[in-house]
């Protein structure tokens, strides 16, 4: 619950901003320049501090960043990591998933890549109360909406 | 404004140039780019400049990438409200490069809300809107409105927003189009253009008030990764004898040279100099391109041990891996400061660090540091 006091300081919300941006890579032309642009937010300031902060990550990893920009011009972020479907894809060396999700199958991937992939998930802001497993089975739910079969060893 | 002609041939939009943008930035492509700006800007470059950019970068050949100066498709979109979020991640997946929710247009009576969508100038829009407006089930797709994008709108609006800045007692970054609010005061004119530097940044402080206490006069200053010129040009206030700044992005050395002229400093005392993005050092340059570029500019090569003074502020992990680079440029014992860096990253530079540096210290700005020692005496 927020303090009173954060409540009487929060600052009136512009508007609510959703890019991807590869890691470690920000430069102030589009995607990242239109949008911050049109808010008067102070780009390079932005694209320092992601940069900065994705540093840990491979670099040009699409990642998904969300920023509230406020009416004064300041602004905050979050970066969340590349999205399951990317990673699922990366995983198993695809372009795009199936056509047909649950009639035709683009490929397989083994229980050990769903695994790796639900330990960087775990440190998302928003999985970090779930327990390992059941990010697997999101994990492997999204893997069917893409076409992509789990199965317990790869041969 | 005539400088928003300049920075309208400065901006460059394409994706496709920048997702490969890692550390080997030299894009061709650019130097046709800057072949333009020498044609646009002669006649409304202050005279005072008495080094206009028609010196460099004309020996390019490659030819112009009308890709590099493309719009953007801006798109506003109409849909109800409960379903906003799912639908503005679905367009991600389907090709938008972002989404604004804008809150001032929620009008509280509807349900409907307006989402604002940018485009490369590529894309389907219509079969992007559609496809992800099945995806999130919605039965009939939803309204929208397009329209093209120039990049002069966004940068012009970014600069609006700069005031001058009081960096510390008596050191003022001041914007190119606003007049210093204390005369007397050591003031830095400023147009960071696209590069990095506006002097508000908790690093650009840090590294100005650590130069403050290490420039004592006369020394010679080596700033590595230079941006907007911001550090080489205040090393020069406070009283060193010669500044070199360097750096691998190309619109930093433009920016930089133009802030130089502003500030009345001469090509002599500020040297400007354009690095390729690989490891190997600045000094050999086997990459062709890099060659073409520098051969018309004042060069003096940043010799090996030569610096009295060097600050780094850039990122965590060019500073790991130029570390060896960074600190061959430095006389023994000379101070070397480092930044760019966040609070959580300390351990790792002091780390990477500490067999080449002695006494480091280490002082903080929200969430940010900066790390400086001095360059061991023996060893190289």
């Amino acid at each position: 619950m927020s303090t009173l006091k954060e409540i009487l300081t929060r600052r009136p919300v512009a508007a609510t901003i959703r890019l991807t941006v590869p890691a470690g890579g920000a430069r102030p032309a589009p995607p990242v320049g239109p949008a911050l642009g049109q808010y008067r937010l102070n780009l390079m300031a932005f694209c320092k501090d992601f940069n900065a902060r994705t540093q840990k990550y491979k670099p040009d990893t699409p990642m998904a960043v969300t920023i509230t920009a406020f009416k004064d011009n300041t602004f905050e972020f979050t970066v969340k990591s590349p999205s399951v479907t990317w990673y699922l894809k990366k995983a198993a060396g695809i372009e795009s998933g199936s056509s047909r999700p649950g009639h035709v199958i683009a490929t397989t991937l083994s229980v050990r890549h769903i695994y790796e992939i639900a330990k960087i998930k775990q440190s998302d802001p928003y999985c970090q109360y779930m327990s390992l497993e059941s990010i697997c089975k999101s994990i492997i739910g999204t893997a069917n909406t893409v076409g992509i079969k789990v199965v317990k060893e790869l041969d | 404004m005539a400088l928003s002609h300049f920075f309208k041939h400065l901006s460059f939009a394409s994706s496709n140039g920048f997702c490969t943008l890692s550390r080997r930035f030299i894009h061709p492509s650019l130097t046709s780019l800057f072949k333009n700006i020498n044609g646009k800007t002669q006649p409304s470059i202050p005279t005072k400049i008495s080094h206009p950019l028609s010196h460099c970068y004309t020996s390019a050949s490659e030819p112009a990438s009308s890709t590099l100066l493309s719009p953007y498709l801006s798109v506003r979109i109409q849909c109800r409200k409960d379903i906003a979020d799912m639908f503005s991640e679905a367009l991600m997946c389907f090709g938008a490069t972002s989404i604004t929710v804008d809150e001032d247009d929620n009008c509280d009576t509807s349900n409907e809300i307006c989402i604002e969508s940018i485009f490369p100038e590529s894309e389907d829009v219509d079969v992007c809107i559609s496809q992800a407006a099945d995806s999130v089930g919605l039965k009939e797709k939803p309204s929208y409105e397009v329209e093209t994008g120039e990049h002069y709108d966004w940068i012009k609006k970014t600069q609006e927003s700069f005031d001058p800045v009081e960096v510390s007692e008596g050191l003022w970054i001041v914007p190119e189009w606003k007049t210093p609010p204390d005369a007397e005061a050591t003031n830095i004119i400023l147009n960071p253009g696209l590069a990095f530097g506006t002097g508000e940044h908790p690093t650009t402080r840090l590294c100005l008030l650590l130069l403050r206490r290490l420039i004592k006069g006369g020394e010679y200053f080596l700033d590595y990764g230079t941006g907007s010129g911001i550090l080489a040009i205040a090393a020069l206030k406070f009283g060193a004898s010669l500044s070199v700044g360097i750096d691998i992005d190309p619109l930093a050395i433009t920016s930089a040279r133009h802030n130089a002229a502003l500030n009345d400093i001469g090509p002599e005392k500020l040297r400007l100099r354009l690095v390729s993005g690989n490891t190997s050092s600045p000094s050999i340059d086997e990459h062709k391109d890099v060659r073409k570029q520098t051969s018309c500019e004042m060069v003096v090569e940043p010799e090996h041990a030569r610096y009295d003074v060097i600050v780094a502020n850039i990122l965590l992990n060019p500073l790991l891996e130029l570390a060896d680079d960074i600190v061959s440029h430095a006389k023994p014992g000379a101070p070397i400061g480092l930044s760019g860096i966040l609070s959580e990253q300390i351990p790792c530079i002091i780390n990477r660090y500490s067999p080449l540096l002695d006494n480091i210290s280490v002082t903080e700005m929200d969430d940010w540091a900066c790390l400086s020692g001095r360059k061991k005496l023996t060893g190289n």
